[in-house]
């Protein structure tokens, strides 16, 4: 997957490497912003109160 | 000669296949990893700059002048709506950084995600300091977004917990806490607290998380009572507790 991902990189060595650190920098911040998010409420690390069950 | 090559053929098959979900894998790995990293830091970072633009805000409006006394007309009591800054709670017990936490209306997640004290509207609507009698309670998260009550399993019996709003500060003295219970015990925020030390009303405070740290299998509470009110004067000098 990331020989398939580098190999159809345009460009020399430098630019390809420049190119993946962006690559991954976007799916940080799609994950940061997105992602994360979205999963957090589903895992049961983050209620606080008590409650009848209800999430809190 | 011919099964040899397509017996090689099927083994780079195989190792293609073994290598990309060891690849999805170790990627799994990364993602979780950054989880970690989002939940524990990038969730705090959030929040303080949340509460902290909301704290200045609820201060701004402080120092606006109060509309003129009519003489012989009580001035209302303020009624919160959900989401409504109250004031800010001071616990010296607590590491420097979540001494003072900015007291919002409401425990729903859009809040407490806020890096607040989130003040419970259900299962019991919360009294307010300045009620008659009542308990004032609370609920901030313990690991991330804030972590304002981290370390609330380090208050005892003795130890000052200060509300202050517009015009005064609420001195409250834990009288007793609660290490670990069920997530359902709604019972530790009622008016009189049941598994409390007290068997009567009163003027109350209560402050709950999750318990142990990093999960949110229990609850923990800790309660508190009202020893007494110092005006806010002019500069807003501190009572003794936070000096």
């Amino acid at each position: 997957m990331y020989g398939w991902i580098w190999r159809h990189l345009p460009g020399p060595s430098p630019v390809r490497a420049l190119i993946a650190l962006l690559l991954v920098l976007g799916v940080v911040y799609v994950l940061f912003q997105y992602v994360f998010p979205w999963a957090e409420p589903l895992l049961p690390f983050g209620n606080v109160t008590v409650d009848q069950g209800a999430g809190g | 000669m011919g099964t040899a090559i397509r017996g090689g053929r099927r083994r780079g098959r195989v190792a293609a296949a073994l290598g990309l979900m060891g690849e999805l894998l170790i990627t799994l790995g990364l993602v979780l990893a950054v989880f970690v990293g989002y939940s524990l830091w990038w969730t705090d970072v959030v929040a303080a700059r949340a509460a902290g633009l909301q704290g200045d805000r609820l201060r701004q409006t402080w120092s606006a002048p109060a509309a003129a006394p009519s003489p012989g007309v009580e001035a209302p009591v303020p009624e919160y709506q959900a989401g409504d800054g109250v004031g800010f709670l001071h616990v010296p017990a607590f590491e420097k950084d979540d001494r003072t936490t900015l007291i919002r209306m409401g425990t729903n997640t859009d809040v407490l995600n806020e890096g607040v004290a989130g003040v419970y509207e259900e299962p019991y609507r919360s009294a307010m300091p300045w009620d008659a009698e009542g308990n004032f309670t609370m609920a901030a998260h313990r690991d991330g977004h804030g972590a304002k009550f981290h370390d609330l399993d380090r208050l005892s019996e003795g130890d000052p917990v200060v509300v202050e709003t517009r015009d005064s500060w609420y001195v409250y003295r834990v009288a007793g806490t609660l290490q670990q219970t069920s997530k359902y015990n709604v019972g530790v925020v009622a008016p009189v607290p049941e598994g409390s030390p007290f068997t009567g009303p009163g003027r109350y405070l209560t402050l709950t998380t999750c318990t142990p740290v990093y999960t949110s299998r229990y609850r923990m509470a800790v309660w508190a009572t009202l020893v007494r009110v110092d005006p806010v004067d002019d500069h807003r000098t501190p009572p003794p507790e936070l000096r």
